[in-house]
């Protein structure tokens, strides 16, 4: 059989496929019913992500103190004293390059990245004032936000405007539209 | 234990047996042909153990790169790989937060947001949906980052220099007809894919795609999924970036935008050369590589070589591959192996005859959208060459005089 008849028939089978759970179900609201209702206590546990405008973000909140004396014992060995990077850890400079921190677009990608994988050996171990402390340590100390005194909670980190926001861009070349992304 | 004792004495025996014929055979006369002995029994059945093993002589390892064991991977041995399929012990591996190796009974999918009703999925749950199997390459959109701006090195293998690029058959669910179970509400434009690594890895995926062609797989070369491929399952959303195909797949949540998620904002974007950066570049554009000949390997002397290797796009099938040993002047069409499947390696063969003069060998391949692969010159003008992500520009080997093949930029 050639490469051409082939693929004819795999075409064939899979329209006869398609067709034949069009008769499996007697109407469009019937279902496999595989699965069981997810319960709303259940979804929480797991739902930690954060969007852009803050939401998701938990209560609790941290300064630039408790952020650096959090980084001093849980990130400062592979990420640096200075933010520099230790490669040898497998971290690179926080200060440059594509993980500079004055870079990124949204604050809450910081916090939800913080929260949901760091530190490597040990990731969701931080509580979530110890997280919102990070974020403001660390937009501090890249100089994103210059104040020793910077404190963050849900309201204030999803105000934040950073500074790179207006650089980003989607891809021309793909087919998303400025609306896809609001 | 008792097969084992068994096999050593007759062994014993046979070699006992072979030394008292040797001492009673007489010298052969000028005519008579002594005939190959034949070959001794080898390993055992017993040996060959429940789960076949290459051989000791095979050549072709993935080439481990990480600094702390947690984060990084391993690449393809592309110049010792055959036809379109990798071995599933082959396949190229980046990690977040190291390898999990999960137990299917514990292991749920999750999926809420806007949906009607939100579910709890059992493995079992979704290996009773309609399977469907397809062949599709899965490549790291990392793959030849350190090659961006000059060649790393002139020893540097296709292994290192396009090794995160792999090809399997998977086999799974399509994630439409699982999600149609719980009802999409209208306003869900995008889906966050999360795994159950440490790292808790997350990519938002625009909806149209996941109706288009993603899918939840749990096997693949016609086995269960290896636990650095994300065992018990994974999302595949063919033709995108390797890290949207969320490994140990937990949880997907519908939301009408993106969620701008670390990875997709700090890693997996991509600078332009006039200071603005690009997410949500999801494409693997149409690439091709020539695997042999290839860096470090050594042409013994003029005459016959076939020159082959993969060539592949994320968005849609191989039409043509053209190869050159001239560096660009001119070109031929390599013969493509069929059938051509879809966001597939598919792989090119060009018979060659090699004078023994320096050659430099491209190959450059376009797929059926018309999308022909860049130059460095082209890519350049398109990415800013710190970038680095989605390097699809044509690649050149030399071939020396005396027969050494290196890796070059050759615009």
């Amino acid at each position: 059989m050639s490469a051409h008849k082939t693929l004819k028939l795999i075409g064939f089978v899979s329209i006869a496929i398609s067709l034949s759970f069009g008769a499996l179900f007697a109407s469009a609201q019937e279902k496999f019913g595989f699965g069981k209702p997810a319960h709303p206590d259940e979804i929480a546990r797991y739902n930690s992500d954060i969007h852009t405008d803050g939401s998701g973000l938990p209560d609790g909140s941290g300064d630039v103190a408790l952020g650096a004396e959090i980084y001093e014992y849980q990130c400062a060995l592979c990420h640096g004293e200075e933010l520099e990077g230790v490669p040898e850890m497998g971290a690179n400079s926080l200060h440059e390059g594509r993980r500079d921190i004055k870079k990124l677009p949204y604050a809450s990608s910081l916090f939800d990245f913080i929260r949901r994988a760091m530190p490597l050996t040990d990731p969701g171990t931080l509580s979530n004032d110890e997280t919102y402390g990070l974020v403001a340590f660390l937009l501090n100390e890249t100089g994103v936000i210059k104040d020793d005194n910077l404190t963050l909670d849900a309201k204030s980190l999803a105000a934040i405007k950073m500074p790179n926001r207006q650089n980003f861009i989607i891809d021309p070349a793909s087919r998303f539209t400025a609306e896809d992304l609001q | 234990m008792t097969q084992v004792n068994k096999t050593n004495r007759r062994r014993f025996l046979q070699a006992s047996l072979a030394s008292s014929a040797a001492l009673l055979a007489k010298p052969a006369s000028a005519q008579e042909v002594v005939l190959q002995p034949a070959r001794s029994t080898g390993r055992t059945i017993f040996e060959a153990g429940e789960y076949g093993m290459p051989s000791e002589f095979a050549t072709g390892s993935r080439l481990i790169g990480s600094a702390n064991g947690l984060h990084g991977g391993a690449r393809t041995p592309l110049s010792e790989s055959h036809g379109i399929i990798t071995p599933s012990g082959l396949h190229f591996e980046v990690h977040h937060g190291g390898v999990p190796d999960i137990p299917p009974h514990e292991h749920k999918l999750l999926i809420h947001g806007m949906v009607d009703n939100p579910k709890i999925f059992t493995m079992e749950d979704i290996m009773r949906f309609p399977s469907v199997s397809r062949i599709h390459f899965l490549e790291c959109s990392g793959n030849g980052e350190q090659e961006w701006s000059s060649p790393s090195s002139p020893t540097t293998t296709v292994q290192q220099s396009h090794g995160l690029t792999s090809c399997s058959e998977w086999t799974g669910v399509p994630l439409k007809m699982v999600l149609d179970e719980l009802g999409i509400k209208t306003e869900a434009k995008w889906l966050l894919a999360e795994g159950d690594d440490s790292s808790r890895m997350g990519r938002s995926i625009p909806m149209w795609k996941v109706i288009d062609d993603a899918f939840l797989v749990y096997a693949q070369n016609g086995e269960f999924l290896r636990p650095e491929q994300g065992f018990p399952l994974r999302l595949l959303v063919p033709g995108f970036e390797g890290n949207m195909n969320v490994k140990w797949l937990h949880r997907l949540e519908l939301s009408d935008k993106p969620w701008w998620t670390h990875q997709e904002v700090a890693r997996y974007s991509d600078p332009r050369p006039n200071g603005k950066k690009v997410v949500f570049s999801f494409y693997m554009d149409a690439k091709s590589v020539i695997t042999s000949p290839s860096s470090t390997m050594t042409l013994n002397g003029p005459g016959f070589y076939e020159i082959t290797g993969i060539a592949w796009s994320g968005r849609g099938k191989v039409a043509k591959v053209d190869v050159s040993t001239d560096g660009g002047a001119t070109w031929q069409e390599a013969n493509l192996q069929t059938p051509i499947f879809n966001k597939a390696h598919t792989r090119f063969r060009l018979p060659w005859m090699w004078d023994g003069k320096e050659a430099t060998l491209q190959s450059r391949t376009t797929d059926d959208t018309g999308y022909v692969q860049p130059n460095y010159e082209q890519l350049y003008a398109l990415q800013s060459p710190i970038g680095m992500m989605h390097n699809h520009a044509i690649q050149s080997w030399r071939v020396q005089q005396d027969g050494t093949v290196i890796n070059v930029h050759h615009v």
